[in-house]
This record gives structure tokens, sequence and C-alpha cells, in this order.
């Protein structure tokens, strides 16, 4: 199959077409509602491939960090087909209770909760050094909507990674106050790689079937037979 | 003569927009398989009991009882309020340490603290999941060119008085209005409140130039 220049031309258009969705993702998530006050939630596009892999690895290394995120090892190759990841924070989640005693977090009022020890940063074990303000996860929760109610309109293909934003955090792409963060994973593709996962992902995925399939046999068959 | 007039085909309207509403929480991306989501619509009894119920809570929440005298006002226009809620435990298994605990283990075994507003302590996940219902609630009533805003404080009023048996909760109220009635409530507030309350929050901003004598 010969690559074209129109087909080129395609591949080009394609990411160009993720830049631009990503930036109005942005814009409906940045205007989705806020309660309890706004700079609560930022938006980070990571569009560079080294700026994607480095996340991706971070993943895949914090997939030990915990029993529980083995899943992390799934989460890394399926963003590594991603065009690109958005990353939404909460900056008041941590440091800043709504301060209207709803008792989500269970401890009656903020300032109970405020007093109450946090987890330490150094836990690897731990993912958001909580307990965060859960009343303050509805922002994150509208500007998550905002983002996927529009992709779902644009015909993006999207995928929901709290890896990600916890990998965000750890590399320090994300602002200092940031407690609580989930990335969007954004693919203009064909087949959308947040769908249609077999078991055993980081074993058997796109770059692991070609390396194992045409890069190791088909140069020694070339060797062989030529 | 007409077969139906404006204002039945309006209520007509409201009713299934109500249901595409729900439809698309029911069907928002979420966190997890199965979501665990519930939601009822009050009827206009349970309603009115709400809007009076916050506006009880006076002494304690202004906000609450401005919210119940706007709702009593909306009662006399078409409108509807649909009340989403969950349970506060964690079927995910992320052990990511957000609402305090180590494991999602040990937060569904902490003991529920119950209160008029929430049980806590809740899943923050969980909670990300029942306000992206409430969303895409939202975003469809918005799309369907209906005046749209999200309650907190109309939900607990709907929890404190037994409609909803979920943990945390969450209020979407729509209306079909002739007017957008959601936003510039000047008229829940007196000038005289409004200028008291400004020169409370905000005693500065009204300051002349410090260095000069002061009256």
């Amino acid at each position: 199959m010969a690559v074209e220049r129109a087909i080129k031309q395609f591949e080009r258009d394609r990411k160009e077409a993720a830049r631009i969705a990503a930036r109005l993702l942005l814009a409906s998530g940045t205007t989705s509602p806020r309660v309890g006050g706004v700079r609560e939630c930022t938006f980070h596009i990571i569009e560079d491939d080294c700026d994607i892999e480095d996340i991706c690895h971070k993943i895949e290394t914090m997939a030990d960090d915990n029993k529980a995120w083995k899943f992390f090892k799934r989460d890394a190759q399926m963003l590594r087909d991603a065009d690109l990841i958005i990353l939404i924070t909460s900056l008041r989640s941590l440091t800043d209770p709504s301060d209207i005693n709803c008792n989500m977090c269970g401890f009656l009022t903020c300032e109970y909760m405020q007093e109450r020890e946090k987890f330490k940063k150094e836990d690897k074990s731990i993912a958001f050094t909580g307990p965060l303000c859960t009343f303050r996860a509805a922002n994150v929760a509208y500007a998550l909507n905002g983002i996927v109610s529009l992709a779902r309109q644009l015909g993006i293909d999207f995928g929901v990674f709290w890896s990600a934003g916890l990998a965000g955090m750890r590399l320090g792409m994300l602002p200092h106050d940031t407690g609580f963060a989930v990335g969007v994973g954004i693919s203009v593709t064909e087949k959308s790689p947040f769908r249609d996962i077999p078991i055993d992902y980081d074993k058997y995925n796109d770059r692991t079937m070609k390396d194992r399939i045409i890069n190791r046999l088909w140069p020694q068959f070339r060797s062989i037979y030529s | 003569m007409a077969k139906k007039k404006m204002e039945d085909l309006v209520k007509a309207g409201l009713e299934r927009a109500v249901e595409l509403m729900v439809l698309a929480a029911n069907n928002a991306w979420h966190f997890g398989g199965k979501h665990t989501l519930e939601a009822v619509l009050l009827d206009d009894e349970e309603m009115e009991e709400m809007a009076n119920y916050a506006l009880s809570l006076g002494d304690m929440s202004p906000l609450a009882a401005r919210d119940g005298r706007f709702a009593l006002e909306l009662m006399k226009e078409p409108w509807a309020v649909i009340i989403f809620g969950d349970n506060r435990k964690s079927p995910f298994n992320y052990d990511c340490g957000a609402c305090g605990f180590r494991t999602c283990k040990d937060l569904n075994k902490a003991e529920t603290v119950e209160s008029l507003t929430s049980n806590g302590p809740a899943c923050v996940f969980k909670t990300l999941n029942l306000n992206m219902a409430a969303n895409a609630a939202a975003a469809t009533a918005w799309r369907l060119g209906l005046h749209c805003r999200v309650f907190s404080t109309l939900a607990f009023a709907a929890k404190a008085l037994g409609y909803m048996e979920s943990d945390i909760v969450v209020g979407v109220a729509v209306s079909a209005a002739k007017q957008d009635p959601f936003f510039d409530r000047h008229k829940f507030w007196t000038k005289e409140e409004w200028e008291r309350i400004f020169n409370k929050e905000f005693p500065t901003f009204n300051r002349g130039f410090i260095g000069a004598i002061e009256e």
C-alpha cells in the first residue's frame, strides 16, 4: 500500500483536527458550571509527543505503587495511541473546603474536616492526599462532562483516565495547588483507541504486535530468503 | 379553533424534556461499570413542601432560604425539579486516597455519618459520577432551549424530607418560564440587603485614598 501524498495530507489534517478539537473541548470545560467560586479548575493540553510519552511512562511506573493500580499499564497503552491529552485540575479541593458543611466527606463540618490529618505526599501508594473536599468534586464533574458532552457532539473519541491526572501531578506539569486531577485522552482516528481493549493490553497492543510480528520477523525473513 | 393551546403544549413539552434529561443522565459517561444512580421527579405537592422546608432554614443558611423563596416563585410557571442521588460507597477499588481512607474497602467499612444534607464519607469518584449525570441532564436542557440550573440546596431539602434515600444528592431544576428565571435573581434581595452584605463582605471597596483624613 503506497503512502500517497493525499494520504499523508490526511494524516496531517487529522492531527490538526485533534488539536483544534482539544481547544474547543477546553472551552466547553472552562465554561461549564462552577459551584463555590472560580479559579477551581484549570485545563492543560498536552500535545507534544514527548510530553505524552512522559505521562504514559509515569503511569506505567506508578502501576507498581499500589496493588489496585494494575490497570495503569493498560491506561498507559491506551494513552500512547491518543493524539493528545487534556488534564483537568481542582485547585481548591485540597486546600479550601467549600465551607457549606455538606457532610459528603463524613466529617459533618468543614472545620472538622480541615483538622483531619491528610495523607503524606511522600506515600507513593496514595494518589490524592485526602481527605479532599468532596463537594468540590462537583466542579471537576462539570468540567469533565463539559468536555465529554462536546466531544460526543463533535464526534471526537475520548477516554477518561485519572491515572493521567495523577501522572501530571507527580511530574509537576500541573499547578502546585492541585489536589485532584483527571486526564482525558482525545483521538481523531477511525478506530477509537479507548474501546475494544483486550485483556493484557500492555502485552498485546498495536506497538507490541508491530514489534513482534513485523520488526522482529520480517527482517529475519528477508535475511534468510533474499 | 386550534387543536391545542400553547400553554398545554409547553407543559407537555416540559414533561418530555424531563424524560430526555434523565435519559441523558442515565447514559452520561461515568467511571466504573454499571452506574448506581437514582433519580426522582417531585410532584407539585412535594416541590412546594421542599421549597418551604428550604425557606425554613433561613437562620442556618440564607442561601437555602433564598432558593426556597425562589422555588416558590418558580412554581407559578411550568417547572420541574429532578433529584439525582447515589450511594456513598466505592465499587471501583481504585484505592486512590482522595476520600481520606487508604483503600476503598476501608471507606466502605467506615461508619456512615448521617446528616440532613448528605451521608458521608462518600467516594470522590461516586460524587463525580453523580454530578456528571446532573451536568448531562443540564446540557440536554440547554440543547432543548430550556432554562436550567443545578441546585444543591433544593436537593438537600428533598433528601431531608425523605424524597430521596440516597447518601449524596444533587438537584436539577428546569423551567419553561417566559423569561429565564435562574439568573439575575435581583428581586430576591432588596437593595438595602444587597448593600449591607456587600459592605460587610468587601469593606474596603468604597474606601477612599488611605492617606486622606477620615471623615
